[in-house]
């Protein structure tokens, strides 16, 4: 490890430290005991043992629970990480997640074809769809300098009506006012999987996750395309006179980054759940970039921030239920590790700055 | 209390960074109504030790007297307060504001509209700055938008700032760098004008004919350390430039006679055009044989900068056709031209030279990390890289901290030029582009410079040199073609040409 990602590390550990112990100073204020809130939410996430369980549940059916909501966000943060890596600011991430999970579940989710073609068919379609809506923005600032915050944005809202209006057009179920449920055969979650008297969620999806984290991990620490995204992504103006193809290099980072966020979406929406909400663009496209903060856009970093920061996330359905808190109360920790983690940020960058500035004096 | 002489006195300034003691026990002590000089490489601590006169730092150890009171001068604003001012070497205006604007932001004078609203007085700015600039001989237009200007306007703009706020110990940090020697000239009037006038200059620079042309005393700083302060009539260039180098440094270099063989560059009919579509370059044409030394002269923003993008594939040209040993260069992408035999040296090294946050062996094989064998099939051989930078940081002279894996950004300029310098040179290419090459460097760093500039020539390469620095035209050209406005008024043999003359076309007064 480099000294500037130890720098990193502590930083980021310390941000965690100093949100959670201002959480308690919240939970306090609330009039609850901060320490058993926390121990509740790793109860609820399957870290720690609950005391009473329902029939065929353990801690383990909790734990594989967690593992099978964990997984999109791993995908969506190292979209996150690859877009970054180039200099560029992916924030249509839940854009591009429903995409691909909206078009793997209307081109395969219903087919009833046999499971093992409609799994990998599922995969391929979503990262095809996502790949697609990340080019697209890549391209759209190539070709015609669109910011891809802005373009990013817009086709959030794009892709969110036009998708909840084809769902309420046609694949309704009026019972639960989302899509029709898939089929098993399609979905890359096994869920309430007996074994040994005890059910468990098995998501197909946190292997090809941890592959792909060290599959990004190898070619940003060690290829020439890696490289050249760092170039690209540090100095373009170099980039450019270095001879590399900075458009090429922007859309493609774009629709890798895409790709991934597609593989977050069939992993949330034909995994963890098996259907879509229509109007409802999930909060995970915004928490990857929390959790790119966190991790410092490093594919191990991000693997355990996203740990992290879901256990906040998952376990506060129990806290709510336990402690009586209002499970918002998980959202104002993750606001705060965020806003400890950007104040690093600043004092690491007022650090590196105070000795630029020194260099450039000298 | 005891009279001190000095308006300015910093005793036993003591000044750390990380890793480096910026300032050593420095003292020194500047009297009122006079130019001092502050001389030394970059690194020397020059402007660190002014920057802590101006409150842009504290010092660890010292004090620190104004007109005979210690004073501990925590901000700029307290220095403004002191009637200090600083120019600084990087203007800091606001662009898109006039003159006057500019120079009042800040301390507006204020009327009230319609008897209550307060704003600001605009026709009272305008006026005093009119009257300011007369007083002290800096002709502006109060009303012009800085963006508009030329650098030495800019430069002016910064002087009556600090004039507008009664600033009465004037400091300035390396002012003439980016300046045309016409206008060098005229600064170093103003800067006597205002000596004269009753203020007291501080004057940061390495250059020493300026010193010998306007101080009457020099402080010498040496990595940290003052050597010592001196009187400027009672000693020459030679002498100051060794002490402050700390050896014997040659000013002019020796230069063999040129012998030239073919062709190796051919620009004809060139032209490029900016982003509106306006010609910057109009119709230029010339040629460079194997070892020659070609160089442009011309003030800053002539077109000069573009002819060497265009050559390089950054621009597109317009009209014209550039080849390189017979080949035509149009078809080709950056990275081709660079393959075809063209190395380049960029103007701005820290933008476009080099990525300042790569680690230095990084940098040192941007020309080479995508082919063999510093990768396989895609994957980057970190080992290679490694030791294709160690070679080179030896053969070059390349100082950092730690070595292949120092962060280029906290190497000074004159090391990271030198980075570039040694990464093209490496290419072994037939033609090597110079865009300003020494700016911003030390003597010791030129020279280093000058001698790889006269080496490629002697090994039998092309080399265009394009430089605002006269002297080293004048001193490294075989032949110089003068630019103005786009068009290269006159081509010919170096020693055709006087220093005054290129002057001249370069400023346009004089037509081919």
């Amino acid at each position: 490890m480099s000294a500037e990602s130890k720098k990193y590390l502590k930083a980021a550990v310390l941000s965690v430290l100093v949100s959670l112990l201002a959480g308690a100073v919240v939970i306090l204020i609330l009039g609850k005991n901060p320490l058993s809130a926390y121990y509740n939410l790793l109860q609820g996430v399957g870290l720690a043992p609950k005391p009473r369980y329902g029939g065929g549940q353990s801690m383990l059916t909790d734990l594989s629970s967690y593992v099978d909501y964990w997984t999109p966000m791993i995908f969506a943060a190292l979209s996150y990480a690859v877009a970054m890596r180039c200099g560029l600011f992916n924030i249509g991430i839940s854009g591009q997640m429903l995409i691909g999970g909206f078009a793997a579940t209307v081109l395969v989710g219903y087919s009833g074809l046999p499971a093992g073609i409609a799994k990998p068919l599922v995969v391929i379609i979503g990262i095809l769809f996502g790949m697609a809506g990340g080019a697209l923005i890549g391209y759209l600032k190539y070709r015609f300098n669109v910011n891809e915050v802005v373009s990013s944005i817009m086709i959030n809202y794009i892709a969110e009506y036009v998708i909840s209006f084809m769902i309420q057009t046609s694949y309704i179920d009026p019972v639960s006012r989302q899509s029709r449920a898939i089929g098993d055969n399609a979905r890359l979650s096994f869920h309430q999987v007996l074994i040994g008297g005890y059910k468990y969620d098995l998501p197909i999806g946190f292997l090809i996750a941890i592959v792909t984290m060290l599959l990004v991990k190898f070619v940003f620490d060690k290829t020439v395309f890696g490289f050249e995204l760092r170039a690209v992504g540090t100095n373009r103006t170099a980039s450019r006179y270095i001879g590399i193809h900075v458009g090429s290099r922007i859309v493609l980072s774009m629709a890798i980054s895409g790709a991934l966020a597609g593989l977050a979406g069939v992993t949330y929406y034909l995994g963890y759940v098996n259907s879509i909400q229509p109007r409802v663009l999930l909060s995970t496209g915004y928490d990857a970039i929390a959790v790119g903060l966190l991790g410092n856009n490093d594919p191990v970093g991000i693997f355990f921030a996203s740990f992290l920061i879901e256990i906040i996330s998952k376990g506060s359905t129990y806290l709510q239920s336990q402690a009586g808190l209002e499970a918002e109360i998980a959202d104002v920790i993750t606001g705060l590790i965020l806003l400890a983690c950007a104040c690093n940020f600043y004092f690491m960058e007022r650090m590196g700055r105070k000795e630029k500035k020194h260099a450039e004096r000298n | 209390m005891e009279e001190s002489p000095y308006i300015v006195e910093m005793r036993h300034i003591t000044k750390r960074f990380p890793g480096i003691v910026a300032n050593d026990d420095v003292s020194i002590g500047v009297k009122k109504g006079e130019i001092f000089a502050i001389l030394g490489e970059n690194g020397a601590g020059k402007s660190t030790l002014m920057s802590m006169l101006f409150g842009m730092y504290e010092p660890d150890e010292g004090q620190i007297f104004i007109r005979g009171k210690e004073e501990k001068i925590t901000s700029p604003s307290y220095a403004s307060h002191l009637n200090i001012g600083m120019v600084h070497q990087h203007f800091k205006l606001v662009s898109n504001y006039t003159i006057a604007e500019n120079i009042v932001l800040g301390v507006e004078p204020m009327k009230k509209a319609a008897g209550f609203l307060p704003c600001v007085d605009r026709k009272r700015a305008n006026e005093e700055i009119a009257a300011l600039s007369k007083q002290y001989g800096l002709e502006v237009n109060p009303t012009d938008v800085i963006s508009k200007v030329n650098v030495s306007t800019r430069q002016r703009v910064e002087i009556l700032k600090m004039l507008y706020r009664k600033a009465e110990i004037l400091i300035f940090d390396e002012p003439t760098a980016v300046l045309t020697p016409q206008e060098i000239d005229s600064l170093l009037r103003i800067i006597r004008n205002l000596r004269d006038g009753g203020k007291t200059i501080i004057l940061i620079t390495h250059k020493l004919e300026e010193i010998k042309q306007v101080a009457d005393r020099c402080a010498i700083l040496r990595r940290g350390k003052l050597i010592g302060t001196y009187d400027v009539a009672s000693m020459d260039t030679k002498e100051m430039a060794n002490l402050m180098v700390g050896r014997e440094v040659a000013l002019t270099l020796e230069k063999a006679p040129a012998s030239f063989g073919k062709t190796v560059l051919s620009v004809s009919h060139l032209t490029v055009k900016n982003e509106d579509g306006f010609p910057v370059v109009k119709d230029v044409s010339f040629e460079i044989r194997e070892g020659e030394i070609f160089a442009i002269a011309g003030v800053s923003g002539n077109g000069q900068t573009q002819i060497a993008d265009a050559i390089a594939g950054l621009l597109p040209a317009a009209e014209g056709k550039i080849s390189i040993l017979g080949k035509d260069l149009a078809p080709l992408d950056i990275r081709s031209r660079a393959r075809a035999g063209l190395s380049y040296i960029p103007e701005d090294r820290q933008t476009t030279g080099l990525v300042l946050d790569f680690a230095l062996s990084d940098d040192l094989a941007l020309r080479r990390y995508n082919r063999e064998p510093f990768e396989h099939r895609g994957v980057r051989d970190q080992k290679t890289t490694n030791t294709f930078g160690e070679e080179l940081i030896g053969k070059y002279d390349i100082r950092s901290a730690n070595g292949v894996a120092t962060i280029v950004r906290s190497m000074s300029g004159g090391n990271q030029q030198k980075a570039i310098v040694a990464r093209e040179i490496e290419e072994d290419a037939k033609l090597t582009i110079f865009v300003q090459p020494t700016r911003g460097l030390d003597i010791g760093a030129i020279e280093n410079i000058h001698r790889q500039i006269l080496g490629e020539r002697d090994k039998g390469k092309a080399v265009l040199l394009i430089s605002l620095e006269l002297d080293e035209i004048m001193q490294l050209a075989d032949t110089i073609g003068v630019i103005y406005s786009g068009s290269i008024g006159k081509i010919a043999p170096a020693s055709e040409f006087t220093t005054a003359e290129v002057g001249e076309y370069m400023m346009g007064v004089k037509h081919a």
